[in-house]
């Protein structure tokens, strides 16, 4: 077979694959949308960095102060200056009552559609008693799970079905996940590696 | 061009191109998306360039390619909760019918990206290599191997259809 025949077929077969692709819908607003996203996300992360480096400075600042000072080592020059960054760094007490709600996934790692149509809606309801429920988007699921002060989180998971749909491995994201974090409306997961498994935000 | 008009003119050709190259719906989707967001967040640079869609093209298939170097590019999310798809699986489809498309995927993902390139959107190995960062002698290499490949394919395949 000669490359021409060859190369002919390629592009006929490029088209036949091509012309399969069915019509993507509100790629602009995905866009867009997920653009934003990230971009809050880096503001935030900027935030928190920024935040972070003051906070060690001034402790820094204060620590020299008081080598410096050793007659007043009770009241640091700067002692009103920390008070606010050591309260922002300060991980928030975290409780079954703290977390509980209804929650929708944001983001999963290595789910690539949180979007598509389900016959369900695909979120997950963490109750104060220590129990969670939820739907994969076809099926209903169900558990137990135990979160520390600090945000150690363990997670058991019933019998459930295994109805075919665009299903969200919220069962995966809690049984994997070995903390939790809650940042005012998102909940975050992270796995033994101390990875971001998936991240949820609260269900209006 | 407003990013709107861009995305509504060309998104879903964006979205063939991440079909073609990469074999899966999904993931084709997920390609134009994520080359339309970092287009959208430089776009008042993006479309002051001569070719707006030449740039986003480059995002799209260098996001594949190193898509394709991540150890979890294949992997399956989670094995315990994730069944059997219903969705209608297009590249299946093909593959049945098409057995060209099987060989393709055979290749390696740059053999695969250069003849997607070369013979899908009918660019010159110039504009291949540019796309890519790589030289023209390259792409021409690249091309030749892969063509090389595929008739090889094919020739075991026709021998197979005839002992069969």
């Amino acid at each position: 077979m000669s490359n021409t025949d060859l190369e002919d077929d390629l592009r006929g077969t490029f088209e036949r694959a091509a012309a399969t692709v069915p019509e993507a819908a509100g790629l602009t607003e995905r866009a867009t949308a997920g653009a934003r996203r990230a971009q809050r996300r880096t503001w935030i992360v900027s935030g928190a960095a920024a935040v972070a480096v003051a906070a060690v400075a001034v402790v820094g600042f204060g620590l020299a102060g008081s080598h410096n000072q050793p007659t007043q080592p009770a009241q640091p020059p700067v002692a009103g200056a920390q008070a606010p960054a050591v309260e922002t760094l300060t991980p928030q007490v975290l409780s079954a009552q703290a977390v509980s709600g209804t929650w929708r996934p944001v983001e999963i790692a290595g789910v690539k559609s949180l979007k598509a149509a389900r016959p369900e809606d695909p979120v997950l309801t963490l109750r104060p008693d220590g129990t969670w429920v939820g739907s994969d988007g076809c099926n209903a699921l169900q558990g137990t799970y135990t979160i520390g002060q600090r945000g150690a989180f363990t997670a058991t998971s019933g019998p459930q079905h295994m109805m075919g749909c665009d299903n969200v491995p919220h069962t995966g994201v809690l049984k994997a996940a070995k903390r939790v974090a809650l940042d005012g409306d998102a909940l975050h997961f992270f796995g033994a590696d101390g990875l971001q498994l998936a991240s949820y935000a609260r269900a209006r | 061009m407003e990013f709107e008009e861009y995305v509504s003119a060309r998104g879903q050709e964006l979205v063939r191109l991440g079909f073609t190259v990469s074999g899966d719906y999904q993931r084709a989707e997920d390609l134009a998306q994520i080359a339309l967001m970092q287009a959208f967040r430089s776009w008042r640079k993006v479309r002051n360039t001569d070719d707006p869609h030449h740039y986003v093209r480059r995002i799209l298939v260098n996001e594949f390619l190193s898509m394709t170097r991540r150890r979890s590019y294949g992997e399956a999310p989670t094995a315990d909760v994730e069944p059997q798809r219903t969705v209608p699986d297009h590249a299946t489809n093909i593959a049945n019918s098409d057995h060209l498309w099987r060989a393709l995927a055979t290749l390696s993902a740059r053999e695969r990206v250069v003849l997607v390139l070369r013979y899908y959107q009918d660019l010159d190995d110039q504009t291949i290599a540019d796309v890519l960062g790589i030289k023209p002698s390259s792409v021409r290499a690249t091309a030749s191997r892969a063509l090389a490949s595929l008739r090889k394919t094919r020739e075991s395949h026709r021998v197979d259809e005839r002992l069969s």
